[in-house]
């Protein structure tokens, strides 16, 4: 259930990135929807998972960027195991911790991205700086608002469930 | 298990990643190989879907834009025909009362009587009186006669500063001397109920036609002679001596715009005649 929820939230991730990028060029360089997926799913702890997601998020962001393969997938890998060890230690519910993971993780994702564009590509061109800052609070955003609403669903299917077991004692 | 698992998976998945880096940063110079192939296959169409639909998008949106426009455009140009037809309307109704003013001047110089034009402000036939209100710059005094460019329109009854009351010749208490153009008989002409006049004690064996023309008379004091009052539409009764005529009237009251006060003295009924015509 969990893989098929990952799978369906990477393919609406990839649709939407798609999308955005066909009506606005510079979409992906203010976006990064497959971080967002990435880091959402790495943050309930489960560091195993995290490092699977991570890797297969960064390589379908590869994909969708045209290459080369490795360079999001070490990055995201790397930023979706961080961000499992530090939902293990800490437990973020407040909204402006979400935000602050969220842009943390962009902010580690593009340093290590430019890290590696540095070391192994010949020719690199790194986004300028106010781009990779509206990136990180994009990333931010995108993700405090894809938690509230989970939050908001999750709260509403308990309250239908605890309504249903109620009603079947009355 | 999952601890123990994750650092050891940790450094792998890193490590693949980073050989599959490499591997492809020497092996394609560039070129996106394989798996970059297959992956532009399924993400070009998807892609391009998602372009046709933007561009649908825009040309919905660029021709709404374009809707709009036109339709400001339109009420723009449909408020400019309005406010032209109105000012043509306007400039007509100027050409209308321009021939009209410039008539009534023409027929006033042409006048050998002191005639002075006063405007009709409204003609009331609702009233008691058969009257009409006019406007004119001095002011008028009672039993002035009033005349238009036809004929005979009634003389004045009431005045109020630049506004005086006439009583029509239609009214049923108004009455002049007058007679048969022709025939030269002199009688007492009334207002009747339906709108004609009655010309009286016109002697029986006088011949008259359908069409004669009435005139003034000259005798109640208040009308020059010779002013066109009419025209014989009929004969109804009379006593054994005399015959009362149906005159219509050569005024028509319902389309009066402008009459004249008659100031000056009382000239030859002959000229007054000559003069009116010459206005006509």
């Amino acid at each position: 259930m969990r893989a098929v929820s990952i799978g369906l939230g990477f393919l609406l991730a990839a649709l939407l990135q798609l999308a955005g990028v066909t009506v606005w060029p510079e979409f992906a360089l203010a976006f990064d929807l497959i971080l967002v997926a990435v880091v959402f799913f790495a943050r309930d702890g489960r560091a195993v998972a995290a490092l699977l997601v991570g890797s297969a998020g960064g390589l379908l962001a590869d994909a969708l960027g045209g290459g080369p393969f490795g360079l999001h997938g070490f990055a995201d890998t790397l930023v979706a195991y961080t961000t499992a060890r530090v939902a293990q230690q800490l437990v973020v519910e407040r909204s402006s911790g979400v935000l602050l993971v969220f842009t943390l993780a962009s902010t580690l994702q593009q340093a290590l991205l430019a890290a590696l564009g540095l070391l192994f590509l010949p020719s690199v061109q790194l986004p300028a700086a106010p781009w990779m800052v509206a990136r990180a609070l994009s990333t931010g955003v995108a993700g405090l608002l894809l938690a509230v609403g989970q939050r908001a669903a999750t709260r509403r299917l308990l309250a239908r469930r605890e309504r249903r077991r109620t009603g079947w004692r009355g | 298990m999952s601890s123990r698992l994750g650092r050891p998976l940790l450094f792998l998945l890193l490590g693949a990643q980073l050989a599959l880096l490499t591997w492809q940063v020497r092996r394609t110079h560039g070129t996106l190989g394989l798996a970059g192939e297959v992956t532009l296959r399924l993400t070009g169409p998807v892609a391009h879907a998602f372009r046709g639909a933007a561009d649908r998008i825009a040309e919905v949106r660029l021709r709404a834009q374009q809707r709009r426009l036109l339709a400001s455009e339109n009420a723009a140009l449909r408020a400019e025909v309005g406010e032209l037809r109105r000012e043509r309307l306007r400039l007509a109704a100027l050409a209308v009362e321009a021939d009209r003013l410039a008539a009534a001047l023409a027929y006033e110089r042409a006048q050998p009587l002191g005639l002075r034009a006063a405007e009709v402000v409204f003609v009331d036939h609702s009233s008691r009186v058969r009257s009409l209100v006019i406007r004119c710059g001095r002011g008028a005094r009672i039993n002035q006669a009033v005349v238009a460019e036809a004929g005979v329109v009634g003389r004045v009854i009431a005045t109020a500063g630049a506004y005086a009351r006439v009583q029509l010749l239609t009214d049923r208490a108004a009455s002049l001397g007058a007679q048969l153009e022709e025939a030269g008989s002199q009688g007492l002409l009334r207002g009747g109920p339906d709108g004609q006049l009655r010309l009286e004690f016109v002697p029986r064996q006088l011949p008259v036609a359908i069409g004669d023309r009435v005139v003034t008379a000259g005798i109640d004091g208040v009308f020059p002679p010779g002013l066109p009052v009419g025209a014989v539409a009929g004969v109804e009764g009379g006593t054994e001596v005399f015959q009362t005529l149906r005159v219509a009237p050569a005024v028509d009251f319902r389309r009066l715009g402008m009459v004249f006060l008659v100031d000056g003295p009382a000239p030859p009924a002959d000229e007054l005649v000559r003069g009116g015509d010459a206005g006509r």
